[in-house]
């Protein structure tokens, strides 16, 4: 009896689930269908889900309007550099804030926690103006650097610290490990699914990122996905079967990634509360 | 120095900064500076990158809030208080500010219950749990220009598969994007679509990390499956449910590319939400004053709500032991 | 300590490693022109074969065309290159904020190069049409001259005529013409209350969103046919509150109400193909795809339907200014200078299928023979003689346009009463138009 309702409700889950599943990405399927079908199609109504020939030729017409191969290069470049740098800059500075101490930690960590809710548009020419001190308008640093500190990676890091237990440090502090060695050898290894979101959020956060490319990125050796998107939209048209074509090749690297590593992401993340 | 290990020599330099400061290093001395010395290396990436990029450009937009600043040519006066005091008075910003909380209050609760929903139902024995996985998170990755642009086609009140849909079942055509009372639903409807991802895979790991041997006691005390979750489950996530809360104050009071794109403040203002008033203000009027203020008022009601949210939680998670 | 020092040296060198590639100047004597332009990728290759010409008629001068997303983005762009003197040497500019740029400096009078040494005569300025000079001025002065013009006609579709029972051949001539052929056109198929088909569309877009000016803009074609402006000529005042204007909001709303409107919230030209909206305002951009897209249509442009007072038009189009920052002013001038000649406007407006900018263009022979192989492309040409501009607002421009855009979005889509929205837009307009802004 017992087992029968178990199943039932087993099977009542499923089914739940995968309905969630299917609204939650049926706009996306929408996209992808919408990518391969021709302009005359995307304009019908009745709305068809189905195209009558599936034009996989937008996709190469996506290719041909700009130098997109070019474009996924300088996207990936540099958000794999950000991500990679952001996990070092960030886990250093997290376990600064949860082990040391050291007189105005609170106060810097406030700080840090205060710069996320200024909006980035007050703050964006500010910043752009510190580039162009430094000379970097439409250079890669320019995309790069500035990501490189980030005040949510370093809380994000900081309270999963803050839930390895300090006893597995103390024996290496016996051994007269530095402090360098504590982080590399012990926290970070703890450390791999809070590391792995914070990569996937970065990765992410970074090839999707539209308006800090486009105003310090003149050139067209340096544009990024996001910006050549834009291309197929302007104020008086939209080409929508490019635009949804390049839109899909701009997600699916992500979510493939995604589905691989989400095992180390998923496995064994706490966070604790703002300990002090 | 040439023969020692790095970390020798790290130790060494710790204590040299220890030793020829003001005092003689004493043991209680050097527990008051604590690590500082070690902190500063750690914290030096950061610090130079987030003073630049992050820490001058606030600061200085804090500035500008006192001022006139005239963004083509860069010449600029000072105002006082004017920008603050023009703001209080103007009936918009006012309505800006109840729709903000009204997106905020409308998304936080749907999203973190949906995502908690998942997560949890996820945590179970589900038959292709990766890929369920994969496409919940989907619309995360999908930019945000590409997903209003799809969502706009779902909301026509003409063609979108909503309204049809809803047709199919029998409910009226409802005029999404153009109805000042329909079209906040329909941007949070977006909002929690959009970003719920996120938030379940943080529920996914805080759920992953609750140790097994409770929920098996308490099955021996015979708990059932809602006394479980509500007695174990709910307490030991409190740490990622506070995170999950900071966060997503801080995100859904900033909402401003799903507005932008899908409804750009409309209908008759319905949605104008705070950052797209400072950027209006910036981008459209050219008034970066004006929005730096704006923007401040944002800062001091969220840090606020932050405070509070801290004072809060810190006696629930100690509570628990978490 | 090891991993620390390494992880500052990566950060040191890339912080001292410059790969910005800032050359203006080729190293072989030649001079780049670094030109901002918002074309989609579809009037990008026309774009290319212009600039080929060019450079091939001027050698020693080489054309960067750089893209720029349109609307919100190339003002983003343009400020924040000023700031940090990145400025292009020539831009795609809108009236809008024009004001902004030469307030701070940044672009020169075209005065400085039209009666310079490599000038042009007075004539030939005065052969552009002149909605577009007065677009392309800031009280009075020129800044800026014409790459291409744009206007405003109806597009139809003839099969729904003939179903309604109206001649395809005869598409609305007027304002009383426009009502009732939306009504004949405007059918609920089913009786289920709401219409399955539309006669006209009117484009109505959030007031704060990127797309509140471009209803203001279709806008004003109504406004100048009841005989009314924006502002008057002395600019103390805004003058849309008065009865022309309350006239052609009147038009709109009435429209708007009557057929249901939800405002479409996919582009128009959704609805058009698929054979749910019979007219709509439209502009020359999209002949080229029309050609494909609306295939399985039996379709036709026609000239705006007059109002009460006269025939009109709205011109919209592309202005060029040159920029301060600019090392080679004189190299830009030559491009603009190149690029408004009779025979350049009309290889471009065949190639890009943008509208010329002077009247001299119809006197060039292919460009007759084109006409009469594009009877709607001639449409809009011929549109040009009755084409209006706003002339230019001195100061608060882009906050009037968008009191404008908040009143036509509050008669329509909030059903509020005309007057009262004209009236108040106009209070708050009034005092944008002091200079002390």
């Amino acid at each position: 009896m017992a087992k029968k309702s178990t199943i039932a409700k087993s099977i009542s889950e499923h089914i739940f689930i995968y309905i969630l599943a299917f609204f939650t990405i049926a706009p996306f399927i929408w996209m992808i269908l919408t990518s391969v079908k021709d302009m005359g199609e995307i304009y019908v109504y009745p709305p068809k889900w189905l195209p009558d020939q599936f034009h996989f030729d937008n996709y190469a017409k996506v290719f041909e309007a700009a130098p997109f191969g070019r474009y996924y290069l300088n996207s990936i470049f540099v958000a794999v550099f950000v991500t990679v740098g952001q996990l070092i800059t960030c886990s250093m500075a997290a376990y600064a804030f949860a082990r040391l101490k050291f007189p105005g930690r609170n106060i810097l960590f406030f700080i840090f926690l205060g710069t996320m809710m200024i909006p980035y548009n007050v703050t964006m020419i500010p910043s752009f103006m510190v580039l162009y001190w430094l000379g970097w308008v439409d250079s890669y640093q320019a995309l790069i650097v500035p990501g490189l500190a980030s005040a949510f990676g370093v809380f994000l890091l900081r309270q999963f610290f803050l839930t390895i237990p300090k006893e597995l440090e103390e024996a290496a502090v016996m051994d007269g490990a530095s402090k360098f060695t504590i982080l590399r050898k012990i926290i970070v290894p703890l450390s791999k699914p809070a590391l792995a979101t914070l990569a996937i959020f970065t990765f992410m956060g970074v090839f999707n990122d539209f308006i800090w490319a486009l105003i310090v990125i003149n050139s067209e050796s340096m544009r990024t996905v996001q910006l050549g998107l834009a291309i197929f939209r302007d104020r008086y048209l939209t080409q929508w079967d490019l635009l949804m074509a390049g839109s899909v090749t701009a997600v699916l690297p992500i979510l493939v990634v995604f589905f691989f590593a989400q095992k180390y992401f998923i496995k064994g993340i706490t966070l604790s509360g703002l300990k002090e | 120095m040439y023969n020692t290990t790095p970390e020798i020599q790290e130790e060494r330099v710790l204590e040299a900064g220890i030793t020829y400061g003001k005092y003689p290093a004493k043991k209680s001395k050097k527990n008051k500076k604590g690590d500082l010395y070690s902190a500063l290396l750690f914290l030096s990436p950061t610090l130079i990158i987030f003073s630049a990029f992050v820490l001058f450009p606030v600061i200085f937009s804090f500035y500008l809030s006192f001022q006139k600043w005239n963004m083509f040519g860069g010449s600029s006066t000072y105002v006082g208080l004017d920008n603050y005091i023009r703001m209080f008075k103007s009936a918009e910003f006012w309505s800006v500010l109840k729709n903000t909380a009204y997106y905020t209050f409308g998304t936080i609760p749907l999203n973190m219950g949906f995502s908690l929903l998942v997560a949890y139902v996820l945590h179970k024995k589900i038959f292709g749990k990766k890929l369920l996985r994969t496409l919940f998170f989907a619309p995360v990755v999908i930019s945000p220009v590409a997903a209003a642009v799809i969502w706009r086609w779902l909301y026509d009140p003409n063609f979108g598969l909503v309204n049809y849909f809803m047709g199919i079942i029998g409910f009226d055509p409802v005029n999404w994007l153009n109805d000042p009372t329909a079209a906040m639903f329909a941007l949070i409807v977006m909002g929690v679509w959009k970003t719920f991802g996120i938030n379940m895979v943080l529920f996914a790991a805080g759920l992953e990390a609750i140790p097994q041997h409770y929920y098996e006691a308490a099955e021996i005390d015979g708990a059932g499956q809602w006394a479980k979750f509500k007695n174990i489950t709910i307490p030991l996530l409190a740490p990622t449910t506070f995170f999950i809360m900071v966060m997503s104050m801080i995100s859904s009071f900033q909402v401003f590319d799903i507005v932008y794109v899908l409804t750009s403040g409309g209908p008759l203002g319905a949605t104008k939400v705070m950052v797209f008033y400072v950027y209006e203000h910036a981008f459209k009027y050219f008034e970066m004053g004006y929005a730096s203020a704006a923007a401040y008022v944002l800062f001091a009601i969220l840090f606020v709500l932050t405070l509070l949210q801290v004072k809060y939680m810190k006696n629930k998670v100690y509570s628990y032991g978490g | 300590m090891k991993t620390y020092i390494v992880i500052f040296a990566v950060l040191i060198s890339l912080i001292s490693l410059n790969c910005g590639n800032d050359n203006r100047s080729a190293s072989n004597g030649e001079v780049e022109i670094i030109f901002w332009h918002s074309f989609v990728s579809s009037t990008v290759p026309a774009l290319n074969e212009l600039i080929a010409r060019f450079e091939k008629e001027n050698p020693g001068i080489k054309i960067k065309a750089q893209y720029i997303p349109t609307g919100d983005a190339l003002i983003q762009k343009l400020i924040t290159a000023i700031q940090s003197k990145t400025a292009p040497d020539i831009s795609w500019l809108h009236s809008d904020f024009m004001e902004d740029l030469v307030e701070a400096d940044a672009i020169y009078k075209m005065d400085d190069f039209i009666k310079g040494d490599d000038g042009i005569t007075q004539e030939e300025l005065n052969d552009i049409y002149p909605a577009l000079r007065l677009y392309a001025s800031w009280r009075g002065t020129l800044y800026s001259l014409p790459m291409e013009a744009t206007n405003l006609a109806l597009l139809y579709n003839k099969d729904m005529f003939k179903q309604a029972g109206l001649d395809p051949e005869h598409p609305p001539k007027d304002w009383n013409e426009l009502k009732e052929f939306t009504k004949k056109l405007t059918l609920d198929k089913n009786n289920d209350g709401t219409f399955e088909q539309v006669g006209f569309f009117v484009p109505v877009f959030p007031a704060a969103g990127p797309l509140g000016p471009w209803t203001v803009w279709q806008f004003m074609p109504y406004l100048w046919q009841a005989g009314g402006n924006m502002v008057d000529s002395a600019q103390t005042h805004v003058i849309y509150n008065e009865q022309p204007g309350v006239e052609a909001l009147t038009l709109w709303q009435q429209l708007f109400i009557e057929q249901k409107l939800n405002t479409f919230t996919t582009d128009f030209d959704v609805a058009f193909t698929s054979k749910r909206l019979a007219m709509a305002m439209d502009g020359p951009w999209n002949l080229p795809r029309y050609k494909d897209l609306l295939k399985n249509l039996n379709w036709s442009f026609a000239p705006l339907p007059a109002g009460p007072v006269k025939q009109a038009t709205v011109v919209g189009g592309e202005y060029l200014a040159i920029f301060k920052q600019s090392k080679h002013p004189k190299e830009s001038w030559k491009f603009i200078k190149w690029m408004i000649r009779p025979e350049i406007q009309a290889f471009w407006a065949m190639k890009s299928g943008y509208l010329p900018i002077r009247h001299a263009v119809l006197n060039v022979p292919e460009f007759r023979e084109y006409l009469k192989k594009n009877p709607n492309f001639k449409v809009f040409v011929d549109q040009m003689e009755v084409a209006e501009a706003q002339p230019p607002i001195d100061y608060g421009a882009l906050e009037i346009t968008h009191n404008i855009a908040e009143a036509i979005e509050r008669a329509t889509i909030g059903k509020q009463d005309v007057h009262k929205v004209l009236d108040e837009a106009a209070v708050k307009s009034n005092l944008a138009l002091k200079p002390s802004k």
